[in-house]
């Protein structure tokens, strides 16, 4: 791909002159392909190569990928030029990714197990607009890794970089070089392992134990594929509790110096992320049932772009998307102001639904309520699992109306808010007049809020 | 926000999904060859079910067949009086800051758009609308979610249309 053309007007001038990730990282990229090769290659070649030659295959593939990754590792590197990240990869098809740096939505700073055991770590770039995201820039040393984010968000929210230049401190442990800012928040583990215990796949775990345990006993005939297969099925139902366990593992909760949210997390593969408040499209409070005889709750945010690709191309399983894990009414309403500053979740000005919205949702009619409070639009909706989801009017894409069949009959009207990189806040059965007052507010006070903040 | 003067039954009769603001808002309408144009899409897939009827009943001569007609005939009339509703609902405003798109006759939409939140704007024409001489203009936000697509437009108007909301995007900025 040829470099992006050069903008008319001054010549934009290389703010970070071109450097290179760290010379493991092509080694550490083709780790998993490596892994599959041998594998491939074990099934049948130890049979037919008997173990000396074998061994010597395996050496020369040894011998190929790490010349592979020599070779690799002088095409990859980056460099900021004028308002632009630029990213270079690639040996054969050799590929050049420019990322406007006003699209950066938040940088996250992630360490994949093995990236960890070398003291390596990978920069995710979240860019709004890209549904698949952009290159990822792996990897490079935690240290440097951490003053390439600052930099990057620092020109991208235009403000002078930070004076100092960081030179990577290749000897600085890495906690300490951390830990400059002291947290604001930690989420206690057990909360969290206990927060995940109560989720219903885990619940139903010892029903299905019981069933295997009963068939063992019971019924002779019962092969044992059968029992493997059901030990399989049961650890993949406690699977992705497991996974969310060691995802927010030593959750905690900060501010940078330039008043911005960190969150950090993770237990094998950790992940430091850094969002701007106004970078946040909307916040949504989640109480499942199983919670609530705790008390429980959990907030996550929408930042636009949030769909990380990791470096092997892979869309980002764990979740990312959490300010709060698990925690109390109390502590949500101490941290969501971190987030959207000036917002308290207990205390909006939420109207319910009228009476005759019974006829479309029974049950639901208790649950439903919206309002507009001084800075966001905030609906809740769910039986079961409430959800309250707050859009702050300076984030808001478009509000739609629409009147279904039914809901004309009632005079009523369901109100969405789009917002970037999340479904949409929707004020359900609300009475017509006051969805279209509140359509016609909502577009005037996204109006005059982007006012106030461009 | 919840002046109970608003809710009063007088006050709701006036306004509809498709008019909230009666007096304030100048509608366009579309072409009316967008009723023409979705009575041939209508006809096109009518004749298609009706060829895979005709076969099946040229090699089985079951009775089935013959009902299987029956029913997309009954269904044809259902869908064109759908599509005829649906098409002449559709309509569209420019106001100062904002897009408004209104369609649907069951189900009553609007989309209020604001010029400033607009990311791209996709004028497309596939081969049947060329051939009624129609184009459609979807204007795209950051948000998936937003729904503003207004077909049937003369290319004239698309064009202008697109034009006219390119530079509004232009000078209201930022897309975030």
């Amino acid at each position: 791909m040829p470099p992006p053309a050069a903008e008319p007007g001054p010549q934009p001038h290389t703010v970070i002159a071109r450097q290179r990730l760290h010379p493991l990282s092509p080694v550490l990229k083709s780790v998993r392909t490596l892994f599959l090769i041998v594998a491939a290659v074990s099934w049948r070649g130890l049979q037919n190569l008997g173990p000396d030659r074998y061994a010597l295959v395996l050496l020369g593939l040894l011998v190929l990928v790490l010349l592979y990754s020599a070779v690799a590792w002088r095409f990859t590197g980056y460099e900021v030029v004028g308002r632009e990240l630029r990213i270079h990869e690639g040996v054969l098809f050799r590929r050049t990714r420019a990322v406007p740096l006003e699209r950066l939505q938040s940088i996250e700073v992630v360490q994949p197990v093995l990236a960890r055991l070398a003291g390596l770590s990978e920069l995710r770039l979240d860019v709004a607009g890209a549904g698949k995201a952009e290159a990822p820039l792996a990897f490079l040393p935690l240290a440097e890794a951490d003053a390439l984010r600052a930099r990057l968000l620092a020109l991208a929210s235009r403000t002078p970089a930070p004076a100092a230049e960081t030179a990577p401190a290749e000897t600085g442990l890495p906690e300490a070089a951390r830990s400059e800012e002291p947290d604001v928040y930690r989420v206690d583990n057990n909360d969290v392992v206990v927060s995940q215990f109560l989720t219903p796949p885990v619940m139903f775990t010892p029903l299905a134990v019981l069933y295997i345990v009963g068939q063992l006993v019971f019924n002779s005939e019962f092969g044992v594929f059968a029992v493997a297969s059901m030990v399989t099925a049961v650890a993949g139902t406690i699977g992705a509790p497991v996974m969310r366990i060691l995802n927010f593992w030593n959750f905690r909760i900060g501010r940078t110096a330039d008043e911005r949210l960190r969150i950090r997390h993770g237990k094998l593969e950790t992940r430091s992320q850094v969002v701007a408040s106004r970078r946040v499209q909307s916040l949504t409070v989640t109480w499942p049932l199983l919670w609530r005889g705790k008390g429980w709750l959990r907030v996550t945010l929408a930042v636009a772009g949030q769909n990380s690709v990791g470096a092997d191309g892979q869309q980002s399983r764990a979740e990312t998307d959490r300010l709060l894990p698990v925690a109390t009414v109390e502590t949500a309403r101490a941290m969501v102001p971190l987030a959207l500053p000036g917002l308290d979740i207990t205390a909006l000005p939420l109207s319910p639904v009228p009476d005759r919205a019974r006829w479309l949702a029974p049950l639901r009619r208790r649950v439903l309520a919206a309002g507009l409070t001084e800075h966001a639009f905030a609906t809740v909706d769910g039986l079961l699992t409430r959800q309250l989801t707050v859009v702050p009017y300076a984030r808001i894409q478009s509000v739609r109306v629409t009147e279904g069949p039914w809901q004309r009959r009632l005079g009523l009207a369901t109100v969405y808010v789009d917002v970037a990189g999340s479904t949409p806040a929707a004020a359900v059965h609300r009475p017509l007049a006051e969805a279209f007052a509140w359509a016609d507010e909502l577009t005037t006070r996204a109006r005059a809020a982007r006012a106030a903040t461009v | 926000m919840t002046d109970p003067r608003l809710d009063s039954p007088l006050h709701t009769a006036t306004r509809s999904a498709l008019d909230p603001w009666p007096g304030e808002v100048a509608w366009r309408p579309v072409s009316p060859r967008l009723v023409a144009l979705e009575l041939t899409r209508v006809a096109i897939s009518t004749a298609v079910m009706l060829a895979v009827c005709a076969v099946i009943w040229f090699f089985t001569s079951s009775a089935w067949a013959l009902f299987a007609a029956a029913a997309v005939l009954v269904f044809t009339v259902v869908r064109g009086v759908v599509a005829v509703r649906a098409a002449r609902s559709y309509g569209y405003a420019e106001r100062e800051r904002d897009l408004l798109v209104r369609h649907g006759r069951m189900v009553r939409h609007l989309s209020i758009v604001p010029y400033a939140r607009m990311q791209y704007v996709d004028v497309v024409a596939g081969p049947l609308e060329r051939a009624f001489g129609l184009a459609t203009v979807q204007l795209h936000t950051a948000a998936a979610a937003s729904d503003a697509t207004i077909p049937g437009l003369e290319p004239a108007e698309a064009a202008r249309l697109r034009d006219r909301l390119a530079a509004l995007g232009e000078d209201a900025g930022e897309g975030l």
